[in-house]
């Protein structure tokens, strides 16, 4: 009789399974222990009255260390590690609670710049960590995956590097972006180059490409819709698909119709393929506004001159004027040799913000820290932060250029390290 | 009903009990989740079991069945319709869609290697259509996210999982099912006999169609978000065949051992090594095919011999506990009888 062996073995290997999986269960992720011992709490509370405090406040992030998104990954990792060193070497978070400073346990994940493993990783961290608070990773898409993530499991989620505006009218209010957003930049970008080229000279006619992604097709849109108001016209709107090889029919299409301004937002990859092609193929933009690809710091080594002129919105750069971020730069600089890059200070930032919240809460519940961070206004290495219902942040849109193989910041001009340079040189001249 | 028979039934209620119970037994959502996976993947590998372990049609784009319930069932339950109608349709749909390549495939007589290639072709075609058509991600509505509940979806997809275990052992024991196994083993010979090759690998087709878009559409009421390629990719072809492979192919229990251990050892594997598990699953399958072509049903065998020291003679392997390879040829050099299971 087969089959009831057959049903013995499934059941015991099901009972098995499910008892296997009560037990323990161990990760090796990338770990960030507190750099220095926590210290004594200030005696602001009866210790006797608080309760037992945890060891640690646990943070969870699941960043894009390798893949596409890689390079972008890079610069968050060491933000959430330095501002989390920074904090611990202060105690850590002061939580009323217990009445004394606990320190923050990081835990970061690469999820390979694959947004279903950095959902499985999540939910590794919501179920084995118990975080408090999750930190994103890096690009539009990853983070539209995760923010459901940490509606669904209730933590409150702080997450840059991405501009998708889509994902904050989901209606979510776990998740807090101190970052700019798609609309800021499709219309800074032409409030800029109004404000800085004089009438006659301006790049007015403009290239779309954009990348079959929810954000390249959102901020596509945009830039369409917001361009004949400010008085530029779109001459050519070419999609292509991520990872595209030949981009040249579009390119060409762009130079036959005498565009003088192009926008679009590649992947760090298709950034470089696309770059190459309009050097090869002749057409040098007057401007061009290339999200994401150039944010990486190798961007002016892979390129050489060809990556020049191109302009960024990072969310940030190390010149800025505002409290903390020297100090950044020198740990960044001790560690790595330069200022900190483009997407460190806003990382930095929201382990900033998340701490703020969580002193504010007084407590380690999660809804208490997520409404303690909704109603923050503080500063910040970015500048001021607060945040809309939505939880977009209210806060500075730089503009970026390469210049000479450097970042120079060129908006807004009270933080500038170099005026906007303009109109770009012929690849063919540099 | 023997005593043995009785005693095998009243484990099998109190183990389904034991499942279905698990939620009220107040564990953590870690454990569910990974239950979860488990019920998912034994219907995806039941499901392929049926057309590439029964009917010796290897398909490697059984993602296209997978995929396509889930698009067919997201897109009606985030549109608002009710969750019966969603999962109906992800499965009717793929059987559609099954039946547009079946259909010319096996008229044409696209056997072995040519069909295996043709699924992979399509899936892949299919993956890369929907990465353009539908670039932007999905998501759970709101509402459903907000007061996310693990507990009625293990109960759903646990009824499913128990479904396509139902239904695939229905078939098997049936006379479409002998008809089945008898065009794996021999199309031809099958045929000489009067069994109608084409009707049988159609109907397994459709099955293995239907049951496969089933377990798409748990899955997408499962996920709170993912993009709607994913589903289409190449993992969801290759791991129901490593898994049945790995359990014992042509069996119904096979799958079911095989999604356990894939899913335990997937698991323990990815946070032990990361990315390298797959290297170790791609050494596992082969290890198994070349030495244990009867998958863990086999080893599990064996070592009943050696502990009942039953003549290896007297050994009754299952339809293909022996096995066989990608072009659906039985691996064994010699067969000893062919109960159904």
């Amino acid at each position: 009789m087969r089959t009831g062996k057959a049903v013995v073995v499934i059941t015991v290997l099901l009972i098995g399974a499910l008892v296997v999986s009560c037990g323990p269960q161990t990760a090796t992720p990338t770990q960030a222990p507190p750099t220095v011992a926590p210290t004594k709490a200030p005696p602001t509370a009866a210790p006797t009255q608080a309760p037992p405090a945890p060891e640690y406040i646990e943070f969870g992030a699941s960043i894009p260390l390798t893949g596409k998104y890689g390079a972008l990954g890079a610069m968050v990792k060491p933000g959430y590690e330095i501002a989390v060193a920074d904090i611990n070497a202060q105690g850590g978070v002061y939580v009323a609670e217990y009445g004394k400073k606990i320190p923050i346990r990081l835990t970061i994940y690469d999820d390979e710049s694959d947004p279903t493993k950095a959902v499985s990783k999540l939910e590794s961290l919501y179920a084995e960590q118990k975080v408090v608070v999750y930190l994103g990773g890096a690009a539009s898409d990853m983070h539209a995956a995760t923010a459901a993530v940490a509606e669904k499991n209730k933590v409150p989620y702080l997450g840059i590097a991405f501009a998708l505006y889509s994902i904050h009218q989901q209606g979510y209010r776990y998740l807090f972006s101190p970052f700019p957003k798609s609309p800021a930049q499709a219309r800074d970008v032409f409030e800029i180059l109004n404000a800085s080229i004089p009438k006659g000279e301006r790049p007015t006619k403009v290239a779309i490409f954009q990348e079959t992604t929810d954000w390249g097709i959102e901020l596509g849109n945009l830039w369409k819709e917001n361009a004949p108001k400010y008085g530029y016209e779109v001459v050519v709107y070419e999609t292509y698909a991520p990872r595209a090889e030949d981009m040249s029919a579009m390119i060409l299409k762009a130079k036959e119709a005498g565009a003088e301004t192009l926008l679009t937002v590649p992947s760090p990859p298709d950034g470089i393929t696309m770059v190459k092609q309009m050097a090869e193929l002749g057409w040098t933009p007057k401007f061009t506004l290339m999200i994401r690809a150039p944010e990486n710091v190798a961007w002016g080594e892979t390129m050489g001159k060809n990556g020049d002129y191109v302009t960024i919105f990072p969310g940030w750069h190390y010149a800025v004027n505002f409290p903390g971020v020297d100090e950044l730069n020198a740990k960044y600089q001790a560690q790595f040799g330069r200022p900190a890059d483009l997407l460190t200070g806003p990382a930095y930032a929201c382990v900033q913000i998340a701490a703020a919240g969580i002193e504010k809460a007084g407590t380690l519940d999660r809804d208490a820290i997520r409404d303690a961070i909704a109603a923050i206004q503080m500063m910040t290495v970015v500048g001021p932060v607060n945040f809309n219902t939505d939880g977009t942040g209210n806060v500075l849109n730089p503009l970026v250029q390469w210049q000479n193989g450097k970042q120079e910041l060129v908006w807004p001009p009270e933080h500038a390290t170099a005026p906007l340079a303009y109109p770009a040189v012929p690849f063919d001249q540099r | 009903m023997t005593a043995k028979k009785g005693i095998s039934l009243a484990l099998l209620v109190a183990g389904v009990a034991a499942l279905w119970l698990v939620p009220s037994m107040g564990v953590s959502d870690s454990l569910l989740n990974l239950l979860i996976l488990m019920f998912i993947y034994t219907m995806l590998a039941s499901s392929w079991n049926i057309l590439g372990g029964y009917t010796g049609q290897v398909n490697l784009g059984h993602a296209a069945f997978f995929g396509l319930g889930t698009l067919v069932a997201r897109i009606l339950y985030t549109g608002g319709r009710p969750l019966f109608l969603a999962l109906l349709a992800a499965c009717v749909v793929p059987v559609a869609f099954s039946m547009l390549i079946g259909i010319p495939a096996f008229r044409l007589r696209l056997r072995g290697d040519y069909f295996t290639i043709g699924t992979l072709a399509l899936s892949q075609i299919l993956y890369i259509t929907i990465g353009n058509v539908l670039p932007k991600i999905t998501y759970l509505p709101i509402a459903d996210i907000q007061n996310y509940q693990l507990g009625p979806r293990y109960h759903i997809i646990l009824a499913s999982a128990l479904f396509t275990i139902g239904v695939a052992y229905a078939l098997v024991k049936s006379r479409l099912g002998l008809g089945m196994v008898a065009v794996r083993e021999n199309e031809d010979a099958a045929e000489s006999l009067g069994i109608n090759a084409f009707a049988h690998k159609l109907l397994a087709l459709a099955v293995s169609a239907f049951l496969g878009g089933l377990t798409g559409g748990a899955y997408a009421y499962y996920q709170t978000s993912y993009y709607f390629n994913y589903t289409f990719s190449p993992p969801w072809s290759l791991e129901p065949v490593t898994m049945t492979f790995i359990g014992g192919v042509g069996t119904i229990h096979g799958p079911v051992i095989g999604a356990v251990f894939f899913v335990l050892l997937k698991e323990w594997l990815v946070m032990k090594v990361g990315e390298y598990h797959l290297i170790i699953f791609g050494v596992l399958f082969l290890l198994v095919v070349l030495f244990l072509p009867g998958g863990l049903v086999e080893a599990w065998e064996r070592i009943r011999r050696v502990f009942t020291h039953r003549p290896a003679g007297k050994i009754v392997l299952s339809p293909s506990a022996e096995g066989s390879d990608l072009s659906g040829n039985s691996l064994a050099s010699e067969r000893k009888e062919v109960p159904m299971i």
